[in-house]
């Protein structure tokens, strides 16, 4: 074990797990159903699936890197495709105004949380929380039963391809590029020193409350963009549309090797993690299995993830101390 | 922090404003409850009836019975996401199992018993000793549950509870329903946990602070199992009762109990962040709770707007309970 202990500090083991769990599980849908993988359209429908996942952990990332938690989102979602389904027909509501609407709806949902966030001595879960029972009910009132559908311009403009690759995978490679290009940005570096340590960041001159406040407002606007493509790509509503994206998000920054604890994080790392979670269907179908079985490995794996980061994380400190 | 009186030699008087003071939240809870239901008798007389309470304080148990497991997990700094599962899977193992071999309930009973236990016990141990978040090990081992369940049952099963459970449920002892009683003992061991043990003191210690409470010579892990496994039984007892008490058993029964069971501790003025709170205002939360929704049906709006006041009581609950905490 002493032997051990500086190979594992300088492999960050960590960051290595994502994609570990990703080639062994591609390799075992592979190995067993390839055309599961590679076959025709599985592309689309991957990124399809990955898409709106991808984006809301995008957002979950830099929350839980605050030491924060967003589980609005999922009744934000739920209230965009419920406001989209019940306002594609409305006379004088073109397409423009209908998303320019609810990106402002994201703004205020964002600014509102993040001002509570930023200024009270609330835990980020318990507001949350309380803003996913808020949205889930405002969603509800809107459209009470799954129904509607959604515009036919936004149709045409988020499905379908663009030189001959599916729109999704543009969408899934931006995030994973704009993530790379942010992270060296002032912003994520002021977002993780926040959560490691609060009061030295604030000491330090890092505006605290501003960040806080741009974290959840980014939230909360990739929710309702999420909630935007869910709507395309159902082609309908429903109050409960968005409950998925909550667990799932927060399950794909855990799989991608994020502390819940704050002051780490790789929106890139969460992306995998998506992948990662929604392989776990595909595996099941192959190897022939009740599909109710998916439920039980997606939780199985997310406590096999946070074993291993938590124990290395004890191994380290225990090794450095 | 705690209502134990806990300061003998200082005057009575003092005694009693520093009581008042130190619990403000639980008594601003009991005075929420206390509100509402006079806004129900306003709005309709028969609101108020002997009837009408003990029905409201029978939907009231079901977050009662769950709340003092998920009390003493926020009060560790921690938390069960795993609640509605233990409570579905409970309710539905139960009708099954009971209903197939019908001479068998009590051995059934206590095989589920021993599962909410073992569901506990890894929950408490991947907190404790493998240093995983609580938030993430009990959501993980929810999707576990779940999955099983799921699998175990194809999916789509409403089913019925074993006709002994269901009249013993409703049944009347000494003029209260057995499923009171049940509360009833639940309440007497959550006060007897928090005030009068050993084990109370500790969780109130680790809950404060955790390095604190090792230094103190407290086995912090092996403490830390307790919630979990308290949390974990009692998930399953609410499972079991709601399914006595509505006669049927169904795969969505435990969703509104993640949230009713964490907000009802909220609203009875715990922190969060561990180390404040107590059962007692628990009980008040899940009276508020179960108060909104009947307020709510009285005035004839729906489960949208039930979700929008819960929302709004949440989070004005959880900043009255961060005021006391600035002011100490």
């Amino acid at each position: 074990m002493q032997r051990l202990r500086p190979i594992l500090r300088h492999l960050d083991l960590v960051a290595v797990m994502p994609y570990v769990y990703l080639i062994a599980l591609a390799l075992a849908l592979y190995l067993k159903f390839p055309a599961l993988l590679t076959g025709p359209g599985r592309l689309n429908t991957r990124a399809t699936a990955v898409f709106p996942l991808a984006l809301i952990a995008f957002s979950q990332t830099l929350a839980i890197a605050t030491r924060g938690i967003d589980l609005s989102v999922g009744g934000l979602v739920s209230a965009t495709t419920a406001l989209i389904a019940t306002h594609s027909g409305a006379k004088g509501f073109s397409l423009v105004l209908l998303v320019v609407a609810l990106l402002a709806l994201g703004l205020l949902a964002g600014s509102i949380t993040g001002l509570i966030v930023a200024f009270t001595r609330l835990q980020p879960f318990i507001i949350t929380l309380a803003m996913w029972s808020i949205w889930d009910g405002i969603a509800f009132v809107v459209l009470p039963v799954e129904g509607g559908t959604a515009p036919p311009g936004l149709l045409r403009l988020l499905l379908g391809n663009v030189a001959g690759i599916p729109k999704s995978v543009y969408g899934v490679v931006f995030l994973y590029v704009a993530w790379l290009w942010l992270r060296h940005t002032r912003f994520v570096i002021d977002v993780k020193a926040i959560g490691s340590d609060e009061a030295r960041a604030r000491l330090v001159g890092v505006p605290v409350a501003w960040r806080k406040i741009q974290v959840y407002v980014l939230s909360a606007v990739f929710a309702v963009l999420a909630g935007i493509y869910v709507s395309a790509v159902t082609d309908s509503g429903a109050p409960n549309a968005g409950d998925q994206f909550i667990l799932n998000s927060v399950a794909c920054v855990v799989i991608g090797g994020a502390s819940i604890y704050g002051g780490t994080g790789s929106v890139a790392s969460s992306i995998i993690g998506a992948f990662v979670l929604l392989l776990i269907p595909d595996l099941v179908f192959a190897f022939n299995l009740s599909s109710f079985w998916s439920v039980f490995f997606e939780g199985f794996l997310l406590l096999v993830a946070v074993t291993i980061s938590s124990v290395v994380i004890t191994f380290r400190q225990s090794g450095a101390g | 922090m705690t209502p134990d009186g806990n300061t003998t030699t200082r005057g009575t008087t003092l005694e009693i404003g520093d009581l008042l003071r130190r619990n403000a939240p639980i008594f601003l809870s009991y005075l929420v409850v206390l509100m509402l239901f006079v806004a129900g008798v306003a709005k309709s007389t028969g609101f108020g009836s002997t009837d009408n309470i003990r029905f409201l304080a029978e939907q009231a148990t079901f977050i009662g019975v769950i709340g003092l497991g998920q009390t003493l997990c926020i009060l560790t700094g921690g938390v069960d996401l795993s609640v509605p599962w233990t409570f579905t899977g409970a309710a539905i193992l139960t009708s099954i199992l009971a209903n197939q071999h019908a001479s068998k309930l009590p051995q059934v009973l206590l095989l589920v018993l021993g599962l909410a236990i073992l569901i506990g016990l890894i929950n408490g141990i991947g907190v404790a000793y493998a240093g995983v978040p609580p938030i993430i090990m009990t959501l993980g081992m929810s999707g576990c549950v779940e999955g099983l369940m799921l699998v175990y049952t194809g999916g789509g099963i409403s089913s019925y509870p074993p006709a002994a459970l269901g009249n013993w449920v409703l049944d009347t002892t000494v003029g209260l329903p057995n499923l009171l009683w049940v509360w009833v003992f639940v309440f007497v061991v959550g006060i007897g946990i928090l005030n009068f043990t050993t084990l109370g003191r500790s969780l109130y210690a680790i809950g404060t602070n955790r390095a604190a409470a090792r230094l103190a010579g407290i086995n912090v892990r092996r403490m830390l199992l307790v919630p979990y496994v308290i949390s974990a039984v009692g998930g399953a007892a609410g499972g079991v009762l709601l399914m006595g008490y509505t006669g049927q058993a169904y795969l969505t029964m435990g969703d509104p109990y993640l949230f009713a069971s964490a907000a009802a501790v909220a609203v009875g003025g715990a922190s969060i962040l561990g180390g404040n709170g107590h059962y007692i205002g628990t009980v008040a939360g899940a009276f508020v709770l179960t108060l909104l929704n009947a307020l709510l049906i009285l005035f004839n709006l729906g489960t949208g707007y039930l979700d929008i006041a819960y929302g709004a009581v949440l989070v004005s609950a959880a900043y009255i309970a961060t005021q006391r905490f600035s002011a100490r």
